[in-house]
């Protein structure tokens, strides 16, 4: 379980986050909602510890998130990967990153380290890409790679921001049904999503983030004016899209 | 051939093949101006080490090594433009060297052949420094070379899996350091940057493969030493101009040949 405690987060006098009180309960397929610059990123990075927490806390499994993170990790997909096209890496370099921190220094993957990688990879529809260099994926076939990444950390949480991104509209019904099978299997998944559409059939969790949380809780609860509340005018474009 | 061209031709492949082996990763992590920068602050530690009657080397060496974690945390830290900071650091170092020099006068500071490298000078001693210092770099390299390669992919992703970069990144910064300082001598401050990157550029235009870069970078650094050590002795040019001169040729021909493949 995770819980975000009195949560407030602020950059340069501007609030971005505030009081955030939330229990994600283990097994969930969680979603954040909400607007662009809502503070959906901000609150994975800080349960991530990209960032630094200013105030309240969070607590995973009962422990203090720092005491946490020194022994496991997340499996985590970012919105956004800096990446240098030329970087000398194959797909399946950047899969095995996942469990690169269980291997001690000066341990090599070894040949079951490399087909858990690439069996990862077929999962993600990505198998037949494991040799290419990262230079010559698309973004979507990218997007897919990281996805394999976060899986092959093995974590109890898949945190996930904004995976959909640049994957085709039949590649994410397939990812959704993919995250759905790891869910199934006991794995906890927390995603950033603006495809609601998608993600009504899915999820069975919902934070409405703008700012502050607008609710959470199981999906089913959740009205045209929780939406409404979380993103104003901006829903009905969503709708649209679809 | 006498023995002090025999050590200096030895001297000149040794230190070659030490930077050679960090550049495939100073070019990957994009941090080439750290060469630029960390080589010029060698020179105020140089006469720093000289002021305070320390052994040059060391001297310099513990200087540069400071300085570069310095620059590594505080640009981690804060996520500053790093180019103009350290413009201004480079530059207020080269002044303060400058000045330091010329207050001690009574010393015998051979200016030109730091600035541009004089491998006939290298001395027994440092030979066998460099030779312990390519023992090191390949150490290095081979023991964190899962480490490394995460740690250039991307240091923050490598901080979210739990690889253990930290330590190795220190390490990099004291290496890197070391091979900077330990190279002057040979290569000189305004050269040994180019050291530092076209032996890599020239090996990333061939392969791509991390371990094939660092192989190939290291054999275009030998290749360059020994031509521009002969073709240096034979017109009686400089000699660490000259390896620059025949790296930046095999640079050339290596973009050709890319070209030509496509
Ligand atoms: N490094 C930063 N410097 C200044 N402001 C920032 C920084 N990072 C985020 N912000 C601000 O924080 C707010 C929340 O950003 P965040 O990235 O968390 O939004 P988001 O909900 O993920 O949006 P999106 O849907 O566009 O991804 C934004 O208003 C943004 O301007
Ligand atoms: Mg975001």
């Amino acid at each position: 379980m995770i819980s975000f405690k009195d949560l407030q987060y602020q950059i340069a006098n501007k609030t971005i986050l505030e009081d955030i009180n939330l229990e994600i309960p283990d097994g969930v397929f969680a979603a954040i909602i909400g607007p662009n610059g809502a503070g959906k990123s901000t609150l994975i990075k800080l349960l991530l510890g990209l960032i630094e927490m200013q105030e309240g806390s969070v607590i995973i499994d009962g422990i203090p998130q720092k005491k946490w993170l020194k022994a496991n990790s997340f499996g985590y997909l970012p919105q956004r990967e800096e990446f240098d096209r030329s970087f000398p890496a194959t797909a399946r370099d950047i899969v095995l990153m996942g469990m690169a921190g269980t291997l001690p220094w000066g341990r090599r993957f070894n040949k079951e380290h490399e087909t858990k990688a690439v069996e990862v990879m077929h999962m993600c529809g990505i198998g037949e890409k494991a040799g290419a260099q990262i230079g010559s994926l698309s973004g979507g076939e990218y997007q897919r790679v990281l996805l394999a990444r976060a899986i092959l950390t093995d974590s109890k949480y898949l945190i996930l921001d904004e995976p959909e991104a640049g994957i085709d509209r039949p590649g994410v019904t397939s990812f959704f049904k993919l995250l759905k099978k790891f869910n199934e299997a006991g794995k906890t998944i927390i995603t950033v999503s603006h495809d609601l559409h998608t993600l009504s059939k899915y999820c069975t969790f919902l934070i409405c983030l703008n700012r502050r949380l607008h609710c959470h809780n199981n999906a089913e609860l959740i009205n045209a004016e929780v939406i409404r509340n979380t993103f104003g005018d901006s829903v009905r474009l969503i709708e649209k899209e679809y | 051939m006498p023995l002090f061209l025999i050590s200096a031709l030895v001297g000149a492949v040794l230190s070659g093949i030490s930077l050679a082996i960090f550049a495939p990763y100073v070019t990957l992590r994009r941090i080439s101006y750290m060469g630029e920068a960390l080589s010029h602050i060698a020179f105020a530690g140089i006469a720093l080490a000289m002021i305070s009657g320390l052994n040059l080397t060391f001297g310099a060496w513990m200087f540069v090594s400071i300085v570069a974690l310095g620059i590594s945390w505080l640009s981690q830290k804060y996520k500053i433009q790093e180019a103009n900071t350290i413009t201004i650091f480079l530059s207020l170092s080269m002044a303060l060297g400058i000045i330091l020099i010329s207050l001690k006068q009574d010393y015998t500071f051979d200016l030109a052949s730091y600035l541009f490298g004089n491998v006939l000078l290298i001395s027994a001693s440092e030979l066998w420094a460099l030779g312990l210092l390519n023992v090191l770099n390949i150490a290095y390299v081979l023991f964190f070379y899962k480490e490394l390669f995460y740690l250039s992919y991307n240091p923050e992703m490598s901080k979210v899996f739990r690889i253990r970069t930290q330590a190795v990144d220190k390490i990099f910064y004291l290496l890197l350091a070391a091979n900077i300082v330990f190279n002057l001598k040979s290569a000189g401050i305004i050269l040994v940057t180019a050291q530092l990157i076209l032996p890599a550029v020239t090996a990333f235009n061939l392969t791509c493969k991390l371990y094939k870069a660092i192989f190939i970078s290291v054999i275009v650094a030998i290749i360059s030493a020994l031509a521009g050590f002969a073709v240096s002795f034979a017109l009686n040019l400089p000699t660490g101009a000259t390896i620059v001169v025949c790296q930046a040729l095999l640079y050339t021909l290596s973009f050709i040949f890319k070209k030509g493949r496509r």
